[in-house]
């Protein structure tokens, strides 16, 4: 069987030349595409974003691990399609309107794409209406929001709402440096994460339940 | 003895009178006179009256001339996207996917808002420098690398170091140019502001940040002018490397324990600044919540060498009486101990509180902690810190909260539970652990019989 700690510390260290030629290696070697993608990548990331959580690691950091994993995983691809093998679920990822950051909503889209999710980037400035319809088209479990400034936090309110009239059903969870619990419980979101991390585990949680 | 004396003399880090107070006015002023953020950031003019009102309202100490990090950006060459009632976000980066230093536009300080920059620092100078402390502000090294060359930044800090650096390096010799005109212009205290460096590790602040910063402070040192370094976000891990630079003061967001702060700037010899809440105090809080936490930081900070001041630029719409509240405890010592016994001992029925009403009713157990601060407190922290790991170890989930009294909100929290003292676990509505810490094996027992009731 093939030595996937290799793998991961090279993942884990950013090495996309390494990673490359370990994936295509353990390919040659008849590994499972689905093996090295969650043995190797995919606990990579786990722990990447483990050391993320525990202040350990920062964003330069998990920058370049989540850039050698779509490397890895880019050679993936038409093996896992081949072999059948899908995603955890789908999310939409997005900075919601009148806020264009999106560094945040960047690190979310890579764990959750570290936890195994199909993610579609909706962007930055993303009305509520584009979030209802992004839902609706990609049938997605999960729709995140971003948010780095107090005057945009409203933003957040009015995507809730509109989606819920609009009849998404996606788990709507929110995030960013001014966004609290509270604040969750007060628009009605389905969860809040305190950081990139814990935004992946919050949506494994959904899809797990 | 002036507001600006005063303001010296803490950058000096020596025993002030009372706090040395300095309200971060950016889009803020504009909100103060009624307009909005663009207009405000594009007219000398709007600026001058916003910031002088401010200034005389908040009674303030000293005074930032622009608080608008996309200042020079904007003059290399990135597009900017304004807003209503933010400062602009900067939409594009000239330097992004790689590039030379040699396509940006030449930088002169003749270019885009500078020249009104300048001109408003001397406006000030002349209408109220003689009371109040000039900042002329300019946007850190790193932060404007960021603005250059986007996220690129971070990844090639591993793929091209040196091209970073000098990046970084061109970075800083803008803002020697930008101190400099400040100075010429009167600026009393030069602020280099770097968030963008809360998101890095010390190691990679030594070697982009660090150098750069301090080619910045030692030309402003040379001028015979003040330095501070501002880095909004949690810059925790890299105070210990901020204090190793060549600034005279280092000013820090509310995520950052201003004890900390406090012991790292009198080790290293420097004044400090920091840290009113942002959001729940100044923005969305009341007087009283204003009132709590100036007590908060003046309480934490000591007598020497402290400058009040908000974690980083003031919302825009934070209410101007919030901020009055604020100047009030910086001010008046009496009033600042009158406040500290009426606000807490005022009756506290109706204020908010992140309690249910009936326990019984809820679904799972609650674990509720009265602490001072857990980030502050160490006893408040080893209390959390036990509840969070037996929660690991229990039959079934339980809600952990944390109600700092040095919030209303915890206040009334701690009133509501009957709390007496700090530090105490409450286990659905009941008192469980005041002042004592429990072993694990009791407090794993104590809360697993409230799940058992609960059934």
């Amino acid at each position: 069987m093939a030595d996937f700690e290799v793998l991961r510390v090279a993942m884990k260290s950013g090495k996309v030349p390494d990673v490359t030629r370990i994936v295509n290696e353990f390919l040659d070697a008849g590994e499972k595409a689905e093996d090295i993608l969650n043995q190797g990548l995919l606990q990579a990331m786990t722990e990447v974003g483990k050391r993320f959580k525990a202040n350990e690691v920062f964003v330069p950091e998990v920058l370049i691990a989540a850039r050698a994993m779509k490397a890895g995983t880019e050679i993936l691809k038409p093996h896992l399609v081949e072999a059948g093998v899908e995603a955890v679920g789908t999310a939409i990822m997005g900075t919601v309107k009148g806020d264009l950051h999106d560094i945040g909503k960047n690190l979310v889209i890579m764990m959750l794409e570290g936890a195994g999710f199909n993610v579609i980037d909706a962007g930055v400035d993303v009305s509520p209406e584009k979030f209802v319809a992004l839902a609706k088209e990609h049938n997605a479990h999960i729709v995140g929001l971003s948010a780095l400034l107090t005057t945009t936090m409203p933003s957040m309110k009015a995507a809730v709402d509109t989606m819920r009239t609009e009849g998404v059903t996606a788990k709507i969870i929110i995030g960013g440096a001014p966004v609290t619990q509270t604040y969750c419980d007060s628009i009605g979101a389905d969860g809040y994460s305190e950081d990139a991390a814990a935004a992946a585990e919050l949506a494994l949680s959904f899809i797990g339940s | 003895m002036t507001g600006k004396e005063i303001l010296f003399k803490a950058l000096k880090n020596e025993v002030t009178p009372r706090p040395a107070w300095v309200p971060f006015v950016g889009v803020h002023g504009a909100h103060l006179i009624g307009v909005k953020a663009e207009e405000f950031l594009k007219s000398e003019e709007l600026m001058f009256k916003g910031l002088t009102t401010a200034a005389e309202r908040y009674q303030a100490d000293g005074i930032p001339v622009m608080f608008d990090l996309q200042l020079e950006a904007e003059v290399l060459g990135c597009d900017l996207i304004w807003s209503d009632d933010n400062p602009p976000s900067v939409t594009s980066h000239p330097l992004e996917g790689g590039g030379s230093l040699a396509q940006l536009p030449a930088f002169d300080l003749n270019d885009g808002r500078l020249p009104s920059a300048f001109s408003l620092t001397r406006k000030l100078k002349d209408e109220i420098g003689d009371k109040v402390g000039i900042y002329g502000l300019i946007c850190g090294p790193f932060t404007l690398a960021m603005h250059l060359m986007g996220q690129d930044l971070f990844m090639q800090m591993f793929d091209h170091p040196d091209y970073v650096k000098a990046v970084v390096s061109y970075c800083a010799s803008v803002g020697t140019q930008m101190s400099k005109a400040y100075i010429d212009a009167g600026a009393d205290i030069i602020a280099v502001v770097d968030p963008m460096t809360s998101q890095i590790s010390s190691e990679h602040f030594s070697e982009f940040v660090s150098p750069y910063l301090n080619l910045i402070f030692d030309s402003v040192r040379e001028q015979e002018c003040f330095s501070s370094l501002f880095v909004c976000g949690d810059a925790t891990r890299n105070m210990g490397e901020m204090s190793k630079t060549s600034c005279d003061n280092m000013s820090i967001d509310e995520n950052i324990s201003l004890g900390s702060l406090r012991d790292i700037s009198r080790t290293s010899g420097k004044s400090f600044g920091g840290n009113l809440k942002l959001t729940s105090a100044l923005l969305f809080g009341e007087q009283d919540d204003a009132r709590l936490d100036a007590i908060r930081c003046i309480d934490v900070a000591g007598g020497a060498g402290f400058i009040l001041a908000p974690g980083c630029d003031l919302p825009f719409a934070t209410p101007p009486e919030n901020l009055e509240a604020v100047a009030e405890m910086a001010h008046d010592r009496y009033k600042r101990e009158v406040s500290k016994r009426t606000i807490i001992v005022k009756d506290m029925e109706h204020f908010a509180c992140d309690l249910p009403d009936e326990y019984s009713t809820q679904p799972n157990v609650i674990v509720d902690i009265v602490t001072l601060d857990s980030a502050s407190c160490a006893p408040c922290s080893y209390m959390v810190g036990a509840v969070n790991k037996a929660s690991t170890s229990l039959s079934k989930p339980v809600q952990v909260k944390e109600h700092r009294i040095s919030s209303r909100e915890g206040l009334a929290a701690m009133k509501k539970l009957g709390v007496q003292n700090i530090p105490t676990i409450c286990i659905d509505g009941e008192i469980a652990f005041a002042s004592i810490i429990p072993d694990q094996k009791s407090l794993i027992k104590c809360i697993e019989e409230s799940i058992a009731k609960k059934g």
